[in-house]
């Protein structure tokens, strides 16, 4: 795990992949952006009724900087996360990292750790910058936002390591990858509550560890919504355990599969 | 002439080829555009709703007409995104060594860059086009003042789309890193042209940047065209300025193949990657 660690870490600091970071800080940004200049220039800084039923506060913008903050997050994450094996596929040390005596659990939470710190940064640019755009966030309760964060980081692992099996199964990154953000920034609640989606697409958010995690952030950061963050915060650990396992059983196919099909080219 | 039409039908054929049938065509203008565009709707609902929002835009006030401003916004984009998709994959002909031959032939550049792009326009984004009309015309939002304004907001969208892709596949020649193609014009491209906000409220620093971007204009006339009753008259100033803008792109891009097939000469490192 910590050499994982101190490698990943060396191949970030080398070759620091600058686009994908303006990507998506670009996207966290013009979301925010576009919140911002509808509520001022369109809602004449105010919100309809149902958002104050919805979440019991009428703090727009802070939502949507919370939430955006958060899809930057979980983006980043998966994406380190899930793509460290076929990464490790594509470059051809797949095969090394299946003689080693490593166990696959280790690597991947010596990967989590590295994501993390880099992810981090990036987040925190990301409030920086909606800060001197003007908007004001809240921390009432600091000890719900620590619990929130361990929440993100077991949903995001426990999600990433089935698609992890997905990816390398597949052979491909690009579609799976992109399908699963764009169907979570709709389904999970990211930048609006999840009461606004019809019934059936409510369901497919409940059952991702993501949506729960991020009722323990709202509860965390929006002023007014005097919400119990624990039980969601139990059925998120619940649920992203779940996945992990998971997970890591379709993991070891999954990768038999890549190493046949690399056999055969 | 002819020799040029030759040469942009066998280079739409070649990327029908290529592009025909891969589930990415399926996912990247189908599936992503109608989830990207639910969750703009929801997002900027709540600001919709409350009551100074029907005052200041009346399209706030009925969710299908905004829904449909946003599906209109989402059409245009994944048209033009289309052709950054297509730039994109003009890169690999560099990756698989073939930029090199296409340039060793005696085809007309500019008909190379304009059956690339025209190709990807017609594989990729009549998906998302026929799947939008469809559903517009089901849900009976369209408001449009004469058969005529249907032909004139398909070419004020396919025209410049194609003068755009033609454009960014010339830049290639100059570079081998597409990435940029991605980070600067997929996010801050809709952001700057209106595609989920109504022009009036961005402000001017952002309205003069996205005046130079052809899919801004384009927004204008297919929204005004098919869904607030305009006709000929009214878009008159934005269907001028998207031919300034078309011709411009054109002139643009045929003045960089030349400059960048004459470094290339120079430098020798068109099959460099």
């Amino acid at each position: 795990m910590g050499a994982t660690f101190v490698r990943n870490w060396r191949i970030t600091l080398r070759a620091y992949p600058w686009t994908y970071f303006v990507g998506t800080l670009a996207t966290g940004v013009l979301t925010i952006g576009v919140s911002l200049l509808a509520y001022r220039a369109i809602g004449g800084g105010r919100v309809g009724a149902s958002f104050t039923a919805a979440t019991g506060s009428a703090d727009y913008l802070g939502y949507v900087t919370v939430g955006a903050a958060a899809l930057t997050f979980v983006t980043r994450m998966v994406l380190w996360v899930a793509k460290a094996q076929i990464t490790e596929y594509r470059e051809g040390t797949l095969e090394s990292q299946l003689l080693t005596p490593a166990r696959r659990l280790p690597y991947l939470v010596g990967v989590t750790a590295q994501a993390l710190s880099t992810t981090a940064v990036e987040v925190t640019v990301l409030v920086a910058v909606a800060s001197a755009l003007g908007v004001r966030l809240s921390v009432p309760d600091p000890l719900v936002l620590l619990a929130a964060m361990v929440a993100a980081t077991v949903a995001v692992v426990g999600m990433s390591v089935p698609l992890s099996a997905l990816m390398l199964a597949a052979g491909e990154a690009h579609i799976t990858q992109n399908t699963l953000f764009t169907a979570m920034a709709l389904l999970c609640g990211f930048t609006f509550p999840t009461s606004y989606l019809p019934a059936a697409a409510r369901w497919l958010g409940e059952a991702l560890p993501v949506t729960w995690a991020l009722r323990v952030l709202r509860a965390a950061t929006l002023p007014g919504a005097d919400v119990d963050p624990w039980p969601a915060f139990a059925v998120c650990l619940v649920l992203g355990g779940a996945y992990l396992l998971v997970g890591l059983s379709i993991l070891p196919p999954a990768e038999r599969r890549a190493l046949h099909r690399s056999a055969r080219a | 002439m002819s020799h040029a039409l030759r040469v942009v039908a066998a280079e739409a054929l070649k990327q029908h080829r290529r592009l025909f049938g891969q589930p990415l065509v399926l996912f990247s203008m189908l599936l992503w555009p109608l989830l990207t565009l639910a969750a703009t709707y929801y997002t900027v609902l709540p600001v919709m709703e409350s009551a100074t929002a029907s005052q200041r835009w009346p399209v706030a006030a009925d969710p299908r007409r905004l829904l449909a401003f946003l599906a209109a916004g989402a059409l245009a984009y994944t048209f033009f995104f289309s052709l950054v998709q297509s730039a994109w994959h003009f890169s690999f002909e560099r990756v698989s060594g073939t930029l090199e031959a296409l340039f060793l032939s005696p085809a007309n550049r500019m008909a190379l860059v304009i059956g690339n792009g025209a190709a990807a326009l017609t594989q990729n984004a009549w998906l998302f086009g026929c799947f939008a009309v469809a559903a517009a015309t089901a849900a009976d939002v369209l408001d449009v003042a004469h058969p005529g304004m249907y032909v004139v907001a398909a070419l004020a969208l396919v025209v410049p789309a194609v003068a755009w892709g033609a454009f960014l596949n010339s830049l290639l020649i100059f570079s081998r890193d597409s990435a940029f193609l991605y980070t600067l014009l997929d996010d801050p491209l809709w952001f700057v042209a209106g595609v989920r906000l109504p022009l009036f409220a961005l402000p001017v620093w952002i309205k003069a940047v996205g005046v130079a971007f052809p899919l801004t204009s384009s927004l204008v006339v297919l929204r005004g065209a098919l869904l607030d009753r305009a006709d000929l008259g009214d878009l008159a100033g934005a269907l001028g300025w998207l031919v300034v803008l078309t011709v411009g792109l054109f002139l643009a891009a045929s003045a960089l193949l030349r400059l960048g097939e004459a470094r290339v000469q120079r430098t020798g490192n068109l099959q460099v990657f």
